[in-house]
């Protein structure tokens, strides 16, 4: 930018120019003030071994403040002191947050992969106990429970909370304020205490056994304020014009609803409910207390089943080096299914590629 | 005003322009939509009217001492004393630690994302930090336990060898695995994606006009972030923070792996192995309870709600009037 700047024009420019924020000199400045603090303070650590967190905080990040406030003075005064804290405290919080992240995947990824195998998918927990080699047992019966809980909580929830959702958007109720807000209260229901409530209702006092459709029942009010708020959102996009139009046209309401306003969303739709699946997955508290453990494969879900997460609580559980690779291996498969979710997600949100060269055609 | 003579008709009311659904399917339509709102309403209230119904004789029976009292004795039938002041204050710690540790990651973030990064960092960030939001809280736990505990154990370690002078930082357990430090981290990486998220689309919708006016009377970015920002999102943030405290209180399986579940109250010792939270106590003891203790754990399973249920309504209020864009 500035080499053109002084390429076009035949004046001398004044030395310093407010507008003329990078020169070459400014440049090696920056470079100097964000890459001495580290080579010094690692030198220092090394030299007189310190520990590597107190190296960190006591000596790299003071270090860096100093640096980076002696370049901000050089550049802007002694506005730009307060200028380079604010940016060396933003990127140091933003990369813990990042270096947290990495290590959740990175441990999961690494440890989960050791006990990942053909037979992890296809084998049940049945005679494994937790000293059990890993060439033996898996989660095929974890991931078919996971689905099929989670498939009847999403079969109950996904109509549910689209109705509310029409609800909140198309009626012109008074009441919408006070359910929307209600709404978002239930999704601060804490997981366990769901899972308490369907416990308390059906199973203390004796009414059934542990079961997988207690399960389902305990994630729906879990899973309904998720769907509820994407989809409410994904039906305010679509544009007045598009509704009226259709009940100008003499539609009646349920139609403009369903032949105009819905197809609009489609998109959005399915977001809520991927967001929603994506949300409940891997609630391990109320499966806990509704659903309890199963080692071999049962997909009658008004029995005990196994879940993804049951399976790594038990595992953790039982803390044995073979079963906690077990658990960091059904991790992974728990995140490999969020991972897909969220791609597909992702996917439908996305405006499709057909449409933008009819645009583009235009 | 014009002319008397017409001033005398009577005004006609004003006209509503409402169209009242006279088809049966239209009937049916809004129907099964107000359905589903009674539905959602009926579904908290059930929750709360059956956990209240079921906690009555603990709470009548053990007075304001169930929430202040320390002892859990459930062996003697006749004299069984349920008191969950360890646990309440346990996971109101907790909560609070995680919140205090998360609030200036989660802004540091959001402020990251939308001023400091590139449109394509800034876009690479914010899947970051959704994908965090969903990592389920099992695997956050075991994560807790395999990975993070020896580490945040060291940290809890270096305070204690530096900082010991202060009350908070004491350990006379010599023991810092198991600390409501600990939990409190995890816990944060838990909440800090949703204050971000909360945070990140308040800074979004900021009217950038603002900004840059204050950029053009000379603010520099620091002064801008101070007297601009701050002020203008703050009622967002602050209901951002809220969500997350809310979700801190209610997180069960991670805390429950890397807490020392204890019923001496721990006041302030943060590092030490010892603390308490609700909902893991729940998950830890409904197993082998007594009809008579689950009664007890749906009472403490109500307060718990309760808290949750007013700090989230509060946390919808503000950041719903800190979001008029949402109306």
């Amino acid at each position: 930018m500035s080499e053109q700047q002084t390429a076009t024009t035949s004046l001398p420019r004044p030395d310093q120019s407010p507008w003329q924020v990078r020169d070459s000199r400014k440049t090696r400045n920056l470079v100097l003030a964000s890459v001495l603090p580290a080579i010094v303070s690692a030198a220092i650590a090394l030299g007189m071994n310190i520990d590597a967190t107190i190296a960190m905080l006591l000596i790299f990040v003071p270090l860096q403040l100093v640096s980076a406030g002696f370049v901000g003075y050089r550049i802007f005064g002694r506005k730009g002191i307060a200028d380079a804290s604010l940016v060396i405290f933003t990127i140091f919080f933003s990369a813990l947050v990042g270096v947290l992240l990495f290590s959740v995947l990175f441990s999961v990824i690494t440890e989960g992969a050791k006990a990942i195998s053909p037979q992890f998918f296809l084998q049940n927990n049945v005679y494994i106990t937790s000293t059990t080699s890993l060439e033996y047992g898996g989660v095929g019966h974890a991931v078919l429970g996971t689905f099929i809980i989670v498939g009847l909580t999403t079969l109950v929830t996904v109509p549910l909370g689209i109705a509310l959702a029409v609800y909140l958007t198309e009626t012109p109720s008074k009441a919408r304020g006070a359910v929307r807000t209600l709404v978002q209260a239930m999704s601060g229901l804490p997981s366990v205490v769901a899972g308490l409530f369907v416990y308390a209702a059906l199973i203390s006092t004796g009414f059934t056994k542990y079961a997988g459709w207690l399960g389902s029942l305990a994630l729906i009010p879990l899973m309904l304020p998720t769907i509820t708020r994407v989809a409410e959102e994904a039906l305010r996009l679509v544009p007045v014009e598009l509704r009226n139009g259709a009940l100008a046209l003499g539609a009646p309401s349920y139609r403009a609803f369903f032949q105009v306003t819905l197809p609009a969303a489609k998109s959005g739709i399915i977001t809520a409910v991927l967001l929603g699946i994506a949300r409940i997955i891997g609630e391990t508290a109320p499966l806990l207390l509704t659903v309890n453990y199963a080692n071999n494969t049962v997909l009658n879900p008004l029995e005990s089943m196994a879940a993804l997460p049951t399976y790594i609580y038990q595992n953790l559980d039982s803390a044995n080096d073979t079963s906690l690779q077990r658990a960091w291996g059904a991790a992974l498969v728990v995140l490999i299914f969020v991972g897909i979710i969220f791609t597909a997600a992702r996917l439908a949100t996305r405006p499709k590629t057909a449409k933008q060269k009819v645009d583009k055609n235009v | 005003m014009s002319s008397v003579s017409e001033s005398s008709k009577p005004v006609p009311a004003k006209r509503k322009l409402a169209a009242k659904p006279h088809l049966v399917q239209d009937k049916v339509f809004f129907g099964v939509a107000r359905a589903a709102a009674v539905g959602a309403v009926g579904i908290v209230g059930l929750i709360l009217a059956y956990l209240l119904f079921m906690s009555w004789e603990t709470l009548a029976k053990q007075g304001f001492n169930f929430i202040f009292g320390s002892q859990w004795t459930a062996a003697d039938p006749e004299n069984m004393i349920f008191q969950i002041g360890p646990m309440l204050w346990g996971s109101l710690l907790i909560a609070f630690n995680g919140v205090i540790l998360a609030v200036p990651m989660a802004i540091a973030a959001a402020y990251f994302i939308e001023f400091l990064a590139t449109s394509r960092i800034a876009k690479i960030a914010t899947t970051v930090v959704d994908l965090l939001a969903a990592i389920p809280s099992i695997v956050i736990g075991l994560w807790g336990v395999g990975v993070f505990t020896p580490v945040a154990a060291h940290w809890a370690e270096l305070l204690n060898q530096n900082l010991g002078f202060l009350p908070l930082f004491k350990n006379e357990a010599g023991s810092f695995v198991g600390s409501p430090f600990i939990a409190g981290w995890i816990v944060a990486v838990m909440i800090v994606p949703i204050i971000t998220s909360v945070t990140r689309e308040i800074f979004s919708q900021l009217d950038r006009d603002v900004i840059n006016a204050a950029t053009a009377l000379g603010a520099s970015r620091s002064s801008t972030f101070m007297k601009v920002i701050l002020p203008t999102s703050s009622g967002g943030i602050v209901g951002g923070v809220l969500l997350g405290l809310g979700r801190a209180l209610g997180e069960t399986v991670a805390i429950f792996f890397v807490l020392n579940l204890s019923f001496e109250i721990n006041w302030v010792d943060v590092i030490e192995g010892r603390g308490g939270s609700i909902a893991s106590m729940i998950v830890a003891f409904f197993g082998a309870a007594t009809p008579e203790e689950v009664k007890a754990l749906i009472a403490a399973g109500l307060v718990l709600f309760v808290i949750t249920l007013l700090i989230n309504w509060l946390a919808a209020v503000i950041v719903a009037k800190a979001q008029p864009w949402r109306k």
